[in-house]
């Protein structure tokens, strides 16, 4: 039974996928409500998976050869991941019913959304290397083809090839570590490997312990990969909601989270993993200090507190990672989705178009509200929860300088939270044209993620039930929600958070008498601009492989007397390397 | 002895159907007196001829089958000057020709409709088709090169078919030439051989080669003089320059044969010529670390050339010297490490590369086609053509998407599997130069994505360029064929054991030439 | 001087001469007339080599065959040089370069 489901997971929505297409663009309703009932049944078969957790189902079908076997497992990490794929999927897709109303080639953005939902549910649940990787290339063809969604805008083609770049080269990474988990064990299994990676020779465990940070990076937009993430902010606003909030920058989280057990020993590995979450978390914070466009501020949003997950993995703590990850998956789907309606209503989205959007949109405003709370990490929204666990494991298990750096994001988290609020909703309003609230489609997924972001740290104590109990590797422990929250709310750290965050706010209220500070902040605000050089190093990149290719282009003259030449100094440096190879060789 | 022999049927019948060929459609047009009957004509009898091959070759790969549990084994046929051994590695040179040449007849009766000497066309497909069965079977240095000639003789003809344009003609002159270069490389190389060893059979030589425990400088020559001279038809770098401009000048459906099968013979050419020289004493390694150097440059080199082209044709053309590079690491590993993976691996590959390239070419073909060739321009197809045409030739334009990601090697796609099977034979190797290697080759394929994406983004824009608007329709056939390619793209994409059957006794036919 | 050390110069000689030809020559015909004397110094070759392996015969059978491919190939390749005069009005293969990069 529970096998049925797994791969009904994947294949319901990818069914959808097809249908949809075939549905054709003439028939816009119908394809809105297939990709809605799809993408609602697909929710279904990962919540109905829940029951069988405990018995962890395994799936295998054997390939033969270098394939191994396709294998999908049933623990509960993985049957989280693949529900929040599933139900954050249902809603953007419902919500798209609205936001893409009279959009054309609704056909293909429905077919890719599906296709990304199964993937997703797909990657979660694989049980081998080699299908994980699949399904992790699957999802980057997916966020491709949606970030270039309007390929007739050059930014949107741009970004779109540029995400699907970045994340492939950090992507071999993880190819590296597959292939030598096969080379060295001949098997794909995941379990395996954490069973037996200790078994591997130190510095080809190292390897592959480096390879899954780089492509966990790539995937979660993290230092030095960044950059493709604000980038991708051209996709159609249900795309970044599910796709560059809730679901596929998370893989790279869970990809840290899944294999922590075989590298936590490596040496040097779990610095650099909390090294690359604390940069992370800080850079995008100062970066969305200062975006004026109200997705890319909130895609900065994004990279910074996927920092506090890998932070969170970096000094063991895989339980407040993942535990944020659902809160992080909910509240900034919903500020997404939110900003979209803002986004559709008023035709821009520079911030400093708007202002003053608040008592025309009231109903954004309070789930805004709602969303801002818990991505600010103020108390009884998940955001606050979360964000204190993983800081309150960085201050018993890190390094301190790191856990002051993340303090320090915390407050920064709170300051531009609040600015960005301040700027769409009140003040004077910048907008002429007439506004509508949210239409009834869009306030139907708004508010279950507004209850949802108020409510999911209810769920910590089965969450960690499910962990600890699935995970054989991991040593979990297991804890109730009112410890937790008993813990949480009587920890000193708490208070000094809280401190921090309420700096970070009054930082905003009181701007203008902290006029002095500005101008020794400016060069920061400066490097923040130009996302700190990280910008510059891809161009270089791009520039120097596009020079690379005009010199070599000019080798080829199409004289015929030259292609000649070639063949013969070929044959004569054939004739050289052979006889020094061999002499090297033999002698 | 003959009409028993699967083999002999396998190879005589596209031969025989050769002239039967170009004669019905000659005797069509003369008898009528109707202008294009005699492309229908000629196109009916080839892919009659070609269809009715499937049974001979069905025949052969059960008898092979059925003698060999082990696959090493080959089904034999001798008579006078002609040996020929049909083992895995010919089986699956005869799969990839014949069922892309069977489409290619198929697919090219609309395409070509407008043009002069179809019946030549057809002949000269047909006669290829079987030249390269014949090519894969060789079972000595001279019936190697004598289908070699063959083949380059058939291919130069088709390649200067448009004779009447100068580019396709200037692609004909350079082809021809530095082809034939490579040929006199190859002779010499023979010569080499003859005069050490005395004898021509390649198990022979093996056998001559093994029992000789000194190295042989004169033997080392020879395969040098294989390794270029069979590299020119391979396209190695630095010797494809010919490749971009035959590749893309030739009719579409020739395109999709020169990238997809005639590369691919070469290389199977060159390894059967070179596999029994790299028994000398320990020389092994020193011609994988080669074919790895090579393979390298056709990566690298491929897709930076690749990056700066404008015409769809032309950069699927570069794109194909770096499909060699793939195919010659995963020779490379297998020659290094001794193992069937890569073999095995780099020749998945090659079988996959004629299902994606053939694709790539037939749509990007059918697009030409309904853009320029119908309304009578011979100007190449550019990227800027080709902006929204899907919203006039979904099927097109999918089709040459499903066939870019392919090459790009994105899942769900087969691509991705064959260059997985390569990494996976790399990995297996614990050597570090062979893991550089391979993570090499890995970013190489995230650099082509760069020229692919922006293809399959533009196919996609809303807005079309006016050329598609003012397109014609695209004809059925067409249509049926790139779906049937597309097919198994995805298939063996999702479920990789597909071709196992065809791809492993292939790799350990590799082995056994390499001695191993 | 044994016939075989003369065969041997023979065969280098040609092809030094050929190989000139190639990568100096401009007009067409003449790059054919080279490709043509490369061909001879490998039918030389192949009887130099037979004669020296004691497998004479072999040695001339595939000579044999090799001059019959080779004149196809030449064939072709004058068929084209004469399409290009037509074409394009020159013989100069510097000219033919339209096709690079």
């Amino acid at each position: 039974m529970a096998t049925w489901l797994m791969w009904m997971t994947i294949g319901v929505p990818w069914l959808g996928a097809l249908l949809v297409w075939r549905l054709g663009d003439e028939r816009p309703n119908a394809q809105h409500h297939a990709a809605a009932v799809f993408s609602l049944l697909a929710g279904g078969t990962a919540l109905a998976l829940l029951p069988f957790v405990g018995e962890t189902a395994v799936s295998r079908i054997p390939v033969g050869g270098v394939f191994g076997d396709f294998t999908l497992v049933a623990d509960g990490l993985g049957v989280f991941l693949a529900i929040v794929a599933t139900v954050v999927g249902s809603l953007a897709v419902i919500f798209s019913g609205a936001y893409m109303h009279g959009a054309a080639q609704l056909g293909r953005y429905y077919a890719l959304v599906l296709l990304f939902i199964g993937a997703m549910a797909g990657l979660v649940l694989a049980g081998g290397f080699l299908l994980l990787f699949f399904f992790w290339e699957i999802t980057a063809l997916c966020s491709y083809a949606l970030i270039s969604f309007h390929n007739d805008d050059p930014k949107a083609v741009s970004g779109g090839v540029k995400a699907l770049i970045m994340t492939q080269v950090g992507g071999v990474g993880l190819l590296g570590l597959a292939l030598l988990a096969y080379g060295y064990l001949s098997s794909y299994e995941i379990n395996t490997f954490l069973a037996q990676a200790h078994t591997l020779p130190a510095a080809v465990l190292s390897i592959a312990a480096f390879g899954a940070l780089a492509a966990a990076a790539a995937k979660s937009a993290q230092v030095p990969f960044q950059t493709w993430l604000p980038d991708a902010m051209e996709a159609p606003s249900p795309v970044s909601a599910l796709i560059h909030a809730a679901t596929m920058v998370n893989a790279g989280v869970y990809l840290l989270a899944r294999l922590y057990p075989a590298f936590a020993a490596v040496p040097g590995w779990k610095t650099a993993v909390l090294t690359v979450g604390l940069l992370s978390a800080l850079l995008a914070a100062f970066m969305a200090l200062t975006a004026h466009d109200l997705k890319r501020a909130l895609a900065y949003s994004t990279v910074s507190q996927l920092g506090y997950m890998v932070y969170a993995v970096g000094v063991g703590g895989v339980f407040a990672s993942q535990f944020h990850l659902l809160s992080h998956a909910v509240f900034k789907a919903l500020l997404f989705l939110s900003a979209g309606a803002v986004i559709h209503a008023v035709g821009t989205r520079d911030m400093r178009q708007m202002g003053g959007l608040g008592a025309m949109m009231p109903f954004v405003r309070a789930v805004f509200l709602a969303g801002a709370l818990a991505l600010a990490g103020l108390p009884l929204a998940n955001g606050f929860f979360s964000k204190e666990l993983v800081l309150e494991e960085g201050l018993h298990h890190g390094p301190l300088w790191a856990y002051v750096g993340m303090l320090l994001g915390a407050g920064l988290t709170a300051l531009y939270t609040l600015r960005m609020v301040a700027m769409v909703f009140y003040g004077e309003t910048a907008v002429t044209r007439r506004v509508h609230d949210a239409s009834p489609r869009m306030q139907l997924p708004l508010g279950v993620l507004t209850f949802g972001s108020l409510t999911t740290w209810l769920l910590a104590g089965p969450f960690t039930r499910l962990l600890a109990q699935t995970l054989p590797y991991h040593a979990l422990k297991e804890m109730t929600t009112l410890e937790m929250a008993v813990e949480i709310l009587t920890a000193p750290a708490t208070a000094l958070a809280l401190l921090v965050i309420g700096l970070g706010l009054s930082a905003w209220l009181l701007r203008h008498r902290l006029h002095r500070w500005q101008r020794p902040l400016h060069p920061l605000a400066q490097a923040a601009v130009q996302s700190f050089g990280f910008e510059r190093i891809n161009q270089q990149l791009t520039v120097g492989t596009k020079g690379a290719a005009a010199v070599l282009s000019r080798t080829q003259t199409g004289q015929l007397n030259w292609n000649v030449a070639a063949i013969v100094g070929a044959l004569l440096l054939v004739l050289v390397v052979l006889s020094w190879i061999v002499g090297w060789l033999v002698g | 002895m003959m009409e028993t022999s699967p083999l002999f049927w396998l190879i005589a019948l596209p031969l025989l159907a050769t002239p039967l060929v170009y004669l019905s459609g000659h005797l069509a047009q003369t008898v009528t007196r109707r202008e294009t009957v005699n492309g229908r004509v000629a196109r009916d009898v080839a892919l009659a001829a070609l269809l009715a091959c499937w049974l001979p070759f069905t025949w052969a790969a059960r008898e092979l089958a059925h003698i060999s549990a082990a696959h090493t084994d080959a089904l034999t046929f001798g008579w006078g000057g002609l040996a020929l051994r049909l083992d895995g590695l010919s089986l699956l040179l005869t799969v990839v020709a014949l069922g892309l040449g069977t489409l290619v007849a198929f697919y090219s009766g609309p395409y070509l409709a407008a043009d002069r000497g179809q019946e030549k066309y057809y002949a000269m497909l047909v006669a290829i088709v079987g030249i390269m069965i014949a090519l894969g079977c060789a079972a000595d240095l001279f019936n190697l090169w004598v289908w070699f000639e063959a083949m380059a003789v058939a291919s130069y003809l088709l390649v200067a078919f448009y004779h009447e344009q100068p580019t396709s003609l200037e692609a004909g002159v350079k082809y021809l030439v530095q082809s034939a270069v490579g040929s006199i490389l190859v002779l010499l190389g023979i010569g080499l051989v003859l005069a050490h060893t005395a004898t021509l059979d390649l198990q022979e030589i093996r056998a001559f080669v093994a029992t000789q425990g000194a190295l042989s400088p004169m033997l080392l020559a020879a395969g040098a003089l294989f390794l270029i001279g069979f590299g020119v038809k391979v396209a190695l770098v630095p010797l494809h320059t010919w490749l971009p401009d035959a590749h893309s000048q030739a009719p579409s459906g020739i395109s999709a044969m020169l990238s997809g099968v005639v590369i691919e013979a070469g290389l199977v050419a060159l390894l059967r010529s070179l596999g029994p020289l790299t028994a000398v004493a320990g020389t092994a390694t020193a011609w994988a670390v080669l074919l790895a150097c090579f393979g390298v440059l056709n990566m690298l080199v491929g897709n930076l050339l690749a990056l700066r082209q404008t015409q769809v044709k032309r950069m699927l053309a570069y794109s194909s010297l770096v499909h060699v590079g793939y195919m010659l690491v995963g020779v490379s590993v297998a020659l290094f490490t001794g193992t069937a993976v890569g073999a095995a691996g780099g020749l998945f590959h090659l079988f996959n590369h004629a299902l994606m390239k053939g694709l790539a070419f037939l749509a990007a073909g059918a697009l030409l086609y309904t853009l320029h060739l119908a309304v009578g321009d011979h100007n190449p197809l550019t990227v800027n053509d080709l902006a929204g045409a899907a919203r006039r030739y979904p099927l097109a334009a999918l089709t040459l998407s499903l066939a870019l990601l392919s090459l790009g090697g994105l899942p769900p796609f087969a691509g991705f599997m064959s260059k997985w099977q390569i990494f996976v034979a790399g990995f297996q190797a614990h050597n570090g130069w062979v893991a550089a290697l391979v993570i090499f080759a890995a970013l190489n394929s995230v650099l082509s994505l760069a020229y692919y994406a922006p293809l399959v983004n533009s196919l996609y824009r809303l807005k079309s360029s006016e050329l598609v608007w003012a397109g014609k329709p695209m004809p059925r056939t067409m249509s049926v064929a790139l779906a049937l390619l597309a097919l198994p793209v995805v298939a063996i994409g999702f479920w990789p054991g597909l071709m196992r059957w065809l791809t492993e006794p292939a790799g350990l036919a590799l082995m056994a030439l390499f001695g191993k | 001087m044994t016939l075989l050390n003369i065969g041997l110069i023979g065969v280098l000689g040609l092809l030094g001469v050929g190989f000139y030809g190639l990568l100096t020559s401009r007009n067409l015909i003449k790059v054919i007339i080279a490709l043509q004397i490369l061909a001879k110094a490998a039918v030389l070759a192949l009887l130099v080599a037979g004669n020296a392996s004691g497998q004479i015969g072999l040695g001339q059978s595939v000579a044999i065959t090799v001059i019959v491919a080779d004149t196809i190939v030449a064939v072709i390749g004058m068929a084209l040089a004469i399409q290009v005069r037509r074409q394009m009005h020159t013989l100069d293969v510097v000219e033919l370069a339209r096709l690079r990069g």
